[in-house]
């Protein structure tokens, strides 16, 4: 019955709903998880990696982390080549901003420009919504070190923690039942190494399908680091420490109280997997 | 009220050198106008990279804001490619942003000093519409290139170690500047070598 209103992203359903946007929303909910956590000294991004062959010419640097600015990083889930396309459309804000006014763009106003653009999309021209959600990791001298979230309906929050993609639920659950206010960096990446341990498909952890990144202040500048395997490995046995063998699982906390009208909207022809979502 | 050609309006001098192993590039500090001294802190040159330095004489104002513009792509060169940027290809940047305003051109000559990732010393000159050249041995631009040109033919020899180098820098680049009215007040030398750079401000003449 509401299928009729799916098909045009400029009109809302009977209910209110606009449904393209809801469906960009699903295609991210298949894409493999980013958790971002803001420490008191720094932000910590994560990102569980989809596509991993032994095929993979994995020259091009990271799949799903981006460095925006020297102070602001992002981390991807969804549909890759939409999130190129907004990536350069953020590296190319921020440059802008510099051009105009000599200094380093404030974050939130980053955030504006990409989730304007995004906003743009579910109003005019007719054309689908970008299928992609961000973390954006930054510092700037009006509010220091932010995490925030960006969705296709160009919507975008602050956050101490939170995460996106796939399991997102739980990995959220998780972080309201450890995050605290005064976390530090390395605590922060323990906590991000334990939520990606509960949420990822496999079993077991592997550094070959994780990307880490933390953006921090070394000397009074921004220093933004992509984790290297060698550096994961050692993550994961420091984390593997602090775990005192089988745990119960965690996810049982499950939050229920999913107040997300996305959560509501029926599945058809969504479900098919695309292969170019990480 | 003098009549001067739009490059003399606020004088300049910068020079760039070629080493064993090394690059050199200095520019005079004067920011004046028609004659009358400004600031005397006013850098030609500008690290774009580690080891890639970019010279601007000129029209001030379009030495800052070609600088600012060729930060701009710098700094998307880098985020896209996730490496750094050559120095011959950093100067076929400037070349093709000069062109793009052939008829409406920015009033000024850069200068392109590096060490390429083989540590290969680079140097370039251009004129104000992007024709680039790329000698073996030292580039010269500003308000009195005459000047500086002369001091470089008779005092240049190639493969000079860093020290050197510098010596030879700095006494071309202050004769020079001694000569031409318009530059002066001073001047700032960088030396850049496999290792690192190191630069050095002179005080010459104060006039």
């Amino acid at each position: 019955m509401a299928r009729r209103y799916d098909s045009r992203t400029t009109i809302f359903s009977p209910e209110g709903r606009l449904y393209q946007v809801e469906y960009a929303m699903e295609a991210i909910s298949h894409a493999g998880a980013a958790v971002g956590i803001l420490a008191t000294d720094g932000v910590v991004l994560a990102a569980e990696k989809k596509v991993i062959s032994k095929l993979l010419e994995s020259s091009k640097g990271a799949e799903k982390m981006y460095k925006i600015d020297h102070h602001i990083a992002a981390a991807v889930a969804g549909i890759t080549s939409d999130a190129n396309i907004l990536i350069n459309y953020a590296r190319l804000s921020a440059q802008r901003h510099t051009l105009s006014f000599r200094e380093l763009i404030p974050v939130e106003e980053l955030l504006t420009h990409v989730a304007n653009l995004k906003q743009g999309y579910t109003q005019f021209g007719g054309l689908r919504p970008f299928g992609v959600s961000f973390l954006f990791a930054g510092y700037d001298k009006h509010h220091k070190f932010q995490l925030y979230e960006s969705d296709p309906s160009g919507n975008f929050g602050g956050w101490k923690a939170t995460a996106i993609g796939a399991n997102n639920q739980s990995a959220i659950s998780i972080l309201k039942q450890d995050y605290k206010d005064d976390i530090t960096l390395q605590e922060a990446l323990l906590l991000a190494m334990k939520v990606m341990s509960k949420t990822m498909d496999s079993t077991t952890l592997n550094a070959e399908k994780l990307e880490f990144a933390t953006l921090r202040l070394v000397e009074g500048e921004v220093e933004h680091k992509i984790f290297k395997e060698k550096e994961l490995v050692e993550l994961i046995k420091a984390y593997q420490a602090t775990v005192p063998g089988a745990q119960p699982d965690e996810s049982a906390g499950l939050d229920s109280q999913n107040t997300d009208s996305s959560a509501r909207f029926h599945p058809c022809d969504t479900r098919r997997r695309y292969s170019s979502i990480a | 009220r003098v009549a001067m050609s739009i490059m003399q309006y606020n004088g300049s001098a910068v020079l760039a050198m070629k080493g064993k192993n090394c690059v050199g590039i200095a520019s005079d500090l004067c920011f004046g106008v028609q004659g009358r001294m400004i600031t005397t802190n006013f850098r030609k040159t500008f690290r774009m990279q580690e080891k890639l330095y970019l010279g601007l004489t000129g029209l001030a104002t379009d030495v800052q804001t070609l600088h600012e513009r060729l930060e701009f792509r710098l700094n998307m060169y880098k985020l896209r490619e996730g490496r750094e940027i050559k120095p011959s290809t950093f100067a076929s940047v400037i070349s093709n942003v000069l062109y793009a305003h052939r008829f409406g051109p920015y009033f000024v000559e850069p200068v392109v000093a590096g060490l390429d990732d083989t540590n290969t010393p680079f140097i370039c000159g251009m004129d104000l519409i992007g024709a680039p050249v790329t000698p073996p041995d030292f580039v010269c631009a500003g308000s009195n290139t005459e000047a500086l040109f002369g001091t470089c033919e008779t005092m240049y020899r190639p493969d000079m170690e860093p020290e050197e180098l510098f010596e030879v820098l700095s006494q071309c680049l202050l004769a020079s500047i001694d000569r031409d009215a318009l530059a002066g007040w001073g001047a700032v030398v960088t030396i850049i070598t496999p290792e690192g750079s190191f630069t050095r401000t002179l005080k010459g003449r104060q006039d």
